[in-house]
């Protein structure tokens, strides 16, 4: 009994679907909705051509604006690492000079003969009195 | 090959991509005219609204929020822009335009018999509130699912199916003595 409700339901939408299609512009006309769909298209494609334009400039814009700000970030870094490597350069020159001096200062801090005769004396047993050598408080 | 989503298509379209947007013209095209043939209750008429809505729509694509609902934004400009052709067609107080002799050449009397038939239904279409015949055009023309009619022109499903069996009483009442016609 359901089941002949349903084929009745089903049969009188079909019955609908195959009046209603009395008013599709396609049924007498296969190539009606082809051709409708190349009017719309004839009638945007200005606007098309205008979007694929629109889209062009706004990359060239991205591009220009980023070299706008790219040069001259790329002109500051490019003088900061020149000074910064002509900086080190001098930085790195410098140090001989100044472990030179600092040898200089030891070397006659430690006084060699004083030394000898310490090293021969049985005073230097004592660890204390090395120091005190060395650092040049001598006894 | 996968399908590309509705929001993949406005998204080409909003670039000026031109087969993108010819795809969306060939999913819609016919849902657009079962609206707008909803409203204006002329061929002609539902044909100039839907081109002049695809135009409007491609014009003003940048305003659809939602890419992925693109099928209700449309059809929502396919309703304003044929009322507004119906409210203009009526200050001119324009005749209906006869149906296009397009046609395959199907002999007089099926030609005669179409037509007749196109005047009944159109005239118990009329009789419909504006909702109804829009949804018994896109279920029982187009072929829309219930869900796809709720989905699109943004209303509960259970709200679609109540105009849909109302539309289709008032039509049945309509045209129960077509057979006898026909």
């Amino acid at each position: 009994m359901q089941e002949q409700v349903t084929r009745n339901q089903a049969m009188r939408n079909n019955d609908r679907r195959t009046i209603l299609a009395a008013l599709d512009p396609g049924r007498d006309n296969p190539g009606y909705w082809r051709e409708c769909r190349a009017r719309i298209m004839d009638r945007v494609a200005f606007e098309l051509a205008r979007r694929r334009a629109a889209a062009r400039a706004s990359v060239a814009q991205v591009l220009s604006g980023w070299s706008r700000s790219l040069i001259p970030a790329s002109v500051a870094a490019a003088v900061i690492a020149a000074v910064a490597i002509a900086s080190e350069s001098q930085r790195v020159a410098e140090p001989p000079e100044a472990r030179l001096v600092l040898q200089d200062v030891l070397g006659e801090a430690a006084d060699e003969t004083g030394l000898e005769a310490l090293l021969a004396s049985d005073r230097t047993a004592s660890p204390s009195a090395f120091m005190a050598l060395v650092e040049g408080m001598a006894p | 090959m996968k399908e590309r989503s509705d929001a993949q298509l406005v998204i080409l379209a909003r670039s000026g991509d031109s087969d993108g947007f010819e795809e969306l013209v060939r999913r819609y095209q016919r849902a657009a005219y079962a609206v707008a043939l909803g409203v204006t209750g002329k061929r002609q008429d539902a044909e100039d609204a839907v081109q002049e809505s695809f135009l409007v729509a491609l014009e003003r694509l940048d305003d659809c929020r939602n890419p992925a609902k693109f099928a209700g934004w449309l059809l929502t400009i396919v309703r304003n822009r044929s009322r507004n052709l119906v409210r203009r067609e009526s200050l001119r107080g324009g005749e209906q335009i006869p149906v296009s002799a397009r046609t395959t050449d199907p002999g007089p009397d099926r030609v005669a018999h179409l037509a007749a038939l196109r005047r009944r239904l159109r005239a118990a279409l009329d009789g419909l509130p504006e909702v109804q015949r829009e949804i018994v055009l896109l279920h029982d023309l187009e072929g829309w699912k219930h869900s796809e009619i709720a989905d699109r022109l943004g209303m509960p499903s259970g709200t679609v199916r109540s105009h849909l069996h109302f539309a289709r009483k008032a039509l049945r009442a309509e045209l129960a003595d077509w057979k006898n016609d026909g």
